[in-house]
């Protein structure tokens, strides 16, 4: 925990996969959250493993990779008890890819903790695509899936598992970490600021 | 022969345009005899000769014009065309955006022929094509190339005495090289105005060599890379960005140089301090003509200085609704390298990939200048200063702007597509899937 009650951004070490990906995403998520709102953001990416007592100081983590979800007996509980907690995680799948590795396994994960049917699309209209800017169309398309890779395969949802009306796991196939992941400083060239959506879910996670 | 002479030319077109009584009329005339051979499957398959003339008028009546082409050049054939370009521009409605034919101009003296070039023979194609298949062959790869050169003059005249006249040469030379178990497959272009230059051998070898090396290619993550892009990778993505330093689509506020809130980007530093590229049509390795299309005089204009966005290109209509003097689009870009080798590019990096060539390239946003594309014809995964690896082709999202400021090293300039292009080394280049492709 910070002391001057700040924002922190936490990221969930786990394992079985590659869960330090996307190094610079984090910054540019802190750069948006300070350039449009007035939230006290403490910078320093917050690291910790999903098996540590740490995460449940962190009211907002942060799980990503390309490769196996095979959480460990530890991870496993922590995940499960920190949700059902009032937690917020944000899972972002960094193959992009609908049948990939990480998809299959984290899904399979959610499944075995959660039960089959708890992870569900969420419709366009979520409070989350107004916490703050406005997404009239749902999650906002990346790069990567403009680009035409997966035969112009476009997500056009995200998935969520709720807790008590709250989302409690928020799932993305649209790797938003790669399409976050630069130097801050070229984020000036970007027509249309691609990581407001970030903004998005951490004011949801704060605030709903 | 299609090849007229200065004075061949301008009498042509001095007759055409004794036939004319339109307000204004501007006469283009231009020829070239070319020739080429394409091999496949390790053996020649065509060998051609091409030999085209064109002249094309241009009349108005006020703001209205028509414009008529015609490949014959007797009296009553030259009458005819520029009847029926006053007869269509009679019929056509009146251009907004108008510009009458510019009065004479004073050009430099242009270094775009070579005798050389024009001299070229079938027999000196086919020992082109002998030079790639043979050492191929040898090696059981498989070579597909194309060798195209030409010889060529253009000319312009109008009814306010401006005259203009031009000769060029050139040659294109690519090959891609496949081995025969269908894994390995490399690439070269290569192009010059001066035949000399241009060694078939030696650029036939680099297509083998890389065709070798990049055989049962190893999948690796896609993600943010260091990249050495050879000129031949980074070409495209540049001219897209050339292509932007246009000030009407900046001042209408629909391309990357316009400002937020109106204005352009003029005056900034848009890109690493370490970028200047300039045109120059007398640049000895890429000459270009030394006058445009519409009869402006081209100059050496420098466009990005230093990192800064020094100049935008106005045609004649955009710069009299601005208030300022023309600057012509030029025909060569020009960017200024540093002294390493790609050699030496290699060495110095702890990891990294090796682009050969970039293709297939699509717009993502145009406003961002995002595109596009897939690696091809040789990628290789570099690590602590050597190449270790051939990798799977790659599909990429990049932006010509921002991998300018995400720039490591500028090596050795090479020549490509008429342009001056250094190596390049570059930090995050994005890799976003993987292609099956060989």
């Amino acid at each position: 925990m910070n002391d001057n009650n700040a924002f922190f951004f936490t990221r969930l070490q786990y394992e079985s996969g590659d869960w330090d990906v996307d190094q610079r995403m984090p910054s540019n998520v802190m750069n948006s959250l300070v350039e449009y709102t007035t939230l006290k953001v403490d910078t320093r990416e917050n690291i910790v493993p999903l098996a540590s007592e740490e995460i449940f100081k962190c009211p907002f983590c942060y799980l990503s990779g390309h490769k196996l979800v095979q959480f460990t007996k530890e991870e496993k509980a922590n995940f499960e008890r920190y949700v059902k907690n009032g937690g917020f995680i944000f899972v972002d799948d960094c193959n992009h890819d609908i049948d990939g590795l990480f998809a299959k396994s984290f899904e399979r994960q959610m499944a075995d903790i959660f039960g089959d049917m708890a992870l569900k699309k969420i419709p366009s209209n979520h409070a989350i695509y107004h916490s703050f800017f406005d997404f009239e169309d749902g999650p906002p398309t990346t790069s990567q899936e403009l680009n035409g890779w997966g035969d112009d395969l476009v997500h056009d949802y995200l998935k969520a598992i709720e807790v008590n009306g709250r989302i409690g796991v928020l799932y993305s196939n649209k790797d938003y970490g790669c399409e976050w992941d630069y130097d801050f400083r070229n984020k000036r060239w970007y027509k249309i600021d691609n990581t407001r959506f970030s903004v998005n879910i951490v004011m949801y996670a704060l605030t709903s | 022969m299609a090849i007229f002479s200065k004075e061949e030319a301008k009498q042509i077109m001095e007759k055409a345009l004794s036939f004319s009584s339109a307000d204004s009329c501007e006469i283009n005339m231009s020829g070239s005899e070319s020739g080429n051979i394409r091999y496949a499957r390790n053996t020649v398959s065509t060998a051609g000769h091409r030999s085209n003339q064109t002249l094309v008028v241009q009349a108005s009546f006020g703001k209205k014009s028509g414009t008529a082409t015609i490949d014959e050049f007797t009296d009553a054939a030259l009458e005819r065309v520029v009847k029926r370009a006053e007869e269509l521009a009679r019929l056509a409605p009146e251009n907004p955006e108008f510009m009458g034919p510019l009065d004479p101009q004073q050009y430099d003296d242009s270094i775009t022929f070579k005798q050389s070039t024009a001299d070229i023979t079938p027999e000196y194609r086919a020992e082109v094509a002998r030079k790639s298949i043979e050492p191929a062959a040898k090696k059981d790869v498989t070579a597909a190339g194309f060798l195209n050169d030409s010889s060529s003059f253009n000319a312009l005249l109008n009814n306010k005495g401006l005259f203009a006249y031009n000769q060029a040469t050139g040659l294109d030379f690519t090959v891609t090289m496949r081995t025969n178990d269908g894994t390995g497959s490399g690439w070269v272009t290569r192009d010059f105005n001066d035949v000399n230059k241009f060694d078939a051998a030696e650029a036939s070898q680099v297509a083998i060599d890389k065709a070798i090396m990049s055989q049962n290619a190893k999948a690796i993550e896609p993600g943010k890379y260091t990249v050495i892009l050879e000129p031949a990778a980074s070409v495209d993505l540049l001219q897209n960005m050339f292509y932007s330093l246009n000030a009407r689509t900046a001042d209408e506020g629909r391309s990357f140089m316009s400002k937020e809130g109106g204005g352009t980007k003029l005056g900034q530093q848009i890109v690493d301090e370490r970028v200047n590229i300039y045109s120059d049509p007398l640049n000895p390795l890429v000459p270009g003509s030394t006058w445009t299309g519409d009869g402006l005089p081209r100059k050496k204009t420098k466009w990005i200085e230093n990192g800064v966005a020094k100049n935008l290109a106005y045609d004649r209509y955009w710069a009299q609704q601005q208030g300022v003097e023309p600057v012509p689009f030029p025909s060569n870009a020009i960017m200024e390298g540093g002294s390493a080798s790609l050699e030496d590019m290699i060495k110095d990096t702890k990891k990294g990939v090796l682009v050969t060539r970039l293709w297939y390239i699509r717009t993502v946003d145009p406003q961002t200048l995002l595109y596009t594309g897939l690696t091809r014809d040789g990628t290789f995964y570099i690590e602590n200063g050597r190449i270790k690896h051939p990798v799977k082709n790659f599909r990429f999202n990049e932006s010509p702007i921002i991998m300018l400021n995400n720039l490591e090293t500028l090596g050795q300039q090479v020549r490509v597509d008429g342009n001056l292009i250094p190596y390049m080394k570059v930090r995050d280049f994005t890799f976003t899937s993987l292609s099956d492709a060989v």
